[in-house]
């Protein structure tokens, strides 16, 4: 112990007082992060402050206008997702251990936190009263201070203690996860707040009642955690299964895609055009495909198949242009993919037969998600989109990062090319997009788009603006794929070339691999603007998770009065985009480091 | 009979001309080695013959096939001609088992099964089983280019080429390299090999050819290279390396 005291002195004269010039720094830099982490506490505690502008208005916040009665879609959304990721940890569960020492230093953690902030909390802060004055007010007295500093205190203390007994129990890391999740949902059910509450002549009842957070949704958050719960179990058996592990990371791609067009959806559902139009369509596309992967190797097909996949393409860029159904345009979309890839791929006849598997699932997926997304939706919001709130911002994002990507990816390869005319025409894209401010874009999507669109061709607003979000990031992606290009050696080029691979194959199995993992902070860069730049949308009408506490909730007067109460709001706001962002780029990190074991 | 012919073949980058006619042949099983000052075109010449650079005149016939702007022609012949490099470059992102096994899987389109099989063959082969499951970055510079050569040699090539093969290498690695390829060159490979590894070409080579300016200015079997040199550029170069 004598020991460990002496190392921390040490340890503290050389990092941090080491000179007179660092003991300034060191000693200057406390007093300001102090004093922000006071004027924050501060600001939060003041009696001016109603948080329960943000507490009760969390329905607003996620969803926004979505009709009450069609709920449970948000919830099997949601429920959906962490099902997914309870199979997802099952299945890469992972094989480190976490000893109780750490599970202890943990709460530690947690307990320091809170003792921090009942030592560091101002007992006075400053109060706008209601003629506009500002004045000081005792917001944390002496007495409740003691209160919470003592348990605070009592738990750092207890922990420290129990984390130092090098307890050596070990914990799969991956149990524990489910463990550390399990506990907010064990406090839905115990921990009570003020709430808002309104007696019979419509009036908020002040004092606001204790009743237990989240009273509506305990129940559902419960009966998720225990699919969770459910399918980490699942998952953990099939562990060793790589097929297992292919399904799910195909199924997380598509999962957004399905609830946004299926499940949040609701779409209006036709049989006759189903029996009548996507079916035979479906039979129709399938068939050519699968006739293709049988016959590949045939000489004959071997001898016109260049020929082939010229009149295809040109077919598909028609098709474009005319009015078909939508369903037609995308399947001769993946046709065209498909059948440029189908050389490359095995040409056993187990292969063909799997290839045949894969081309029918990917268009049987394909017809699914394009009826469902093209479909009317049975939600009806007065004058607005179904989207509204966090499930808006959480398209543009997903969508917008989706759709970008391999956009991206298509992009960048093309004005690598040596074509001259892909070349310039990416050039082209690429530069136009990224020229013009993404406001600008917004603008174009909202009033000027329809002028470019065929006649009888209209897109909800919310897809116009996915549209052009797709460009933009997908302009940006490109270069940072471009830059990712670059960097991988010419050997590389020639070893892939020297043992006979094809062009698709060298950039697919090569090129492409490698570029995306060195730039992966990039990217993930780009992903983090793409989802804060979402909340820019506000400025063409839509109700995003920024414009609802700033713009909506303080126009709630009667009766809950939240008028001039955005500042609380947008400091929540803040916190939860910083929640999101932080945990991606750590995840990233996590992942950087994973893939960047062959490099050492 | 001759399984690569080359005829007059010429080569330039911008002005500077690399090759100036070179015409050879070269038997099946035979061992070649080629040396020569740096800057002498032996490299070239040797990536000429997979068409890693494309030569402007002359011809090149590989197993029968002329080599041309016919995409077909240099896949087919690229498949029959596995090419070690003097800086490796395997793939970072694969393990040595998957930098293996990936031609045979795609381009050849083997199962996956099989494909391993043979890698597990080739590693033992080369004498690098264990590292089967290891990172490139993880090796050292001499297991390394033996899994190049097993890279190489997983597509059942007949020819195999090798570009200065030990020049990146430590010296006490260079000797674990020539004793795989000395090993391939008793199994009866066709091999061309560009090196400075005279005590190599003295013991395996079936002919040295000395190259200069982008001229070949001595041909000759081992033994006669190194002990009855012909012309005065070869004794200089001996002189200097020996």
């Amino acid at each position: 112990m004598n020991l460990d005291y002496k190392k921390s002195l040490a340890w503290l004269k050389e990092n941090l007082f080491s000179s007179i010039p660092s003991s300034i720094l060191t000693v200057v830099t406390i007093y300001f992060v102090l004093g922000f982490f006071r004027g924050l506490f501060g600001f939060a505690m003041a009696s001016d402050k109603d948080w329960l502008s943000v507490l009760n208005n969390m329905q607003l916040y996620m969803v926004q206008a979505y009709p009450e009665e069609d709920f449970i879609r948000v919830w099997i959304s949601v429920g959906l997702a962490l099902v997914f990721a309870g199979m997802s940890i099952g299945l890469w569960k992972s094989t480190e251990e976490s000893s109780l020492s750490d599970v202890f230093s943990k709460f530690l953690r947690v307990s320091l936190a809170f003792l921090f902030f009942t030592v560091v909390a101002p007992t006075f802060s400053s109060v706008t009263d209601n003629d506009g004055l500002i004045q000081t007010e005792e917001s944390f007295p002496m007495d409740t201070r003691l209160q919470l500093l003592i348990p605070s205190a009592i738990l750092v203390i207890v922990f420290f203690v129990l984390k130092n007994l090098n307890l050596n129990y070990k914990f799969n890391k991956s149990d524990l996860l489910c463990f550390y999740l399990a506990i907010p949902i064990v406090l839905l059910w115990i921990v009570k707040l003020p709430t808002i509450q309104l007696d019979s002549s419509n009036q908020r009842i002040i004092p606001d009642p204790l009743m237990p957070i989240a009273d509506t949704t305990k129940i559902p958050w419960t009966i998720i955690f225990g699919l969770f719960l459910g399918f980490y179990f699942i998952g953990s058996r099939f562990k060793d299964s790589k097929n297992m592990k292919r399904t799910m990371s195909i199924s997380w791609v598509l999962l957004p895609l399905f609830i946004f067009s299926w499940i949040f959806k609701k779409p209006e559902i036709d049989l006759p055009t189903i029996l009548g139009q996507d079916i035979p369509i479906f039979i129709g596309i399938f068939l050519i495909g699968a006739l293709t992967i049988t016959f590949i190797n045939n000489p004959v097909v071997e001898k016109y198949f260049s020929a082939y996949l010229g009149i295809l393409i040109a077919i598909t860029g028609i098709s474009l242009f005319i009015s078909i159904p939508i369903l037609l345009k995308s399947a001769l979309l993946l046709l065209v993919l498909f059948t440029i890839v189908i050389p490359a791929v095995s040409s056993s006849s187990k292969g063909k037969r799997n290839l045949i598997i894969v081309w029918g699932v990917s268009l049987f997926t394909l017809a699914v998600l394009i009826r469902g997304g093209s479909s009317d939706t049975q939600i009806i919001v007065q004058q607005q989109s179904i989207f509204g709130g966090f499930s808006l911002t959480w398209l543009l994002a997903i969508f917008g990062t989706y759709v970008s990507f391999p956009l991206g990816v298509l992009l960048a390869l093309g004005r690598n090319s040596k074509l001259p005319i892909v070349r310039l025409v990416c050039t082209g894209i690429i530069e136009l997009t990224r020229s013009v401010p993404y406001i600008t874009w917004l603008f174009f999507a909202s009033v000027t788009m329809a002028v470019f669109l065929p006649e009888g061709v209209n897109f909800e607003l919310v897809v116009r603006v996915l549209m052009v979000t797709a460009f933009f990031s997908g302009a940006y992606f490109a270069e940072n794929i471009r830059g990712g290009l670059q960097s991988i050696p010419k050997g590389q080029y020639e070893a892939a070339d020297a043992i006979g691979m094809s062009p698709f194959q060298k950039t697919s199995l090569i090129v492409m691999p490698q570029a995306l993992r060195a730039i992966i902070p990039t990217l993930v860069s780009s992903a983090i603007t793409a989802f804060k730049d979402s909340s820019l949308v506000t400025i063409i009408g839509l109700i995003d998770f920024l414009t609802i506490g700033k713009v909506i909730i303080g126009t709630q007067s009667i009766p809950v009065n939240f008028v001039g109460h955005d500042r609380e709001n947008l400091l929540f706001i803040a916190f939860f985009y910083w929640i999101f962002t932080f945990t991606l780029s750590r995840r990233s990190m996590k992942v950087e480091k994973r893939l960047g074991l062959g490099e050492r | 009979m001759s399984i690569i012919k080359t005829n007059d073949v010429k080569k330039w980058f911008g002005d500077f001309q690399a090759l100036k006619g070179i015409s050879m042949e070269v038997q099946e099983g035979e061992v070649l080695v080629i040396c020569g000052p740096s800057g002498s075109g032996k490299s070239t010449f040797i990536r000429c013959i997979n068409r890693l650079e494309q030569h402007q005149e002359g011809e090149i016939i590989v197993d029968g096939i002329e080599l041309t702007n016919d995409l077909k022609n240099i896949e087919a012949i690229r498949s029959e001609v596995g090419m070690v490099f003097q800086s490796f470059n395997l793939f970072p992102h694969l393990t040595v088992m998957q930098n293996i096994t990936l031609a045979p899987i795609w381009v050849r389109k083997k199962s996956r099964s099989e494909s391993e099989e043979k890698a597990m063959e080739l590693l033992n082969r080369v004498g690098i089983p264990e590292q089967a499951s290891k990172f490139p970055g993880q090796l050292s510079g001499g297991q390394q280019q033996r899994v190049a050569i097993a890279r190489a040699l997983a597509m059942e090539p007949k020819i195999m080429l090798f570009d200065e093969p030990t020049s990146a290498l430590d010296p006490e690695m260079i000797k674990e390299v020539l004793d795989a390829m000395k090993e391939l060159a008793l199994s009866g490979m066709t091999m061309i090999v560009v090196t400075h590894e005279m005590g190599f070409a003295k013991e395996v080579a079936d002919r040295v050819m000395l190259f200069d300016e982008g001229l070949m200015v001595e041909e000759n079997t081992p033994t006669e290279f190194f002990d009855n040199p012909q012309n005065d550029r070869t004794k200089l170069f001996l002189s200097q390396i020996l």
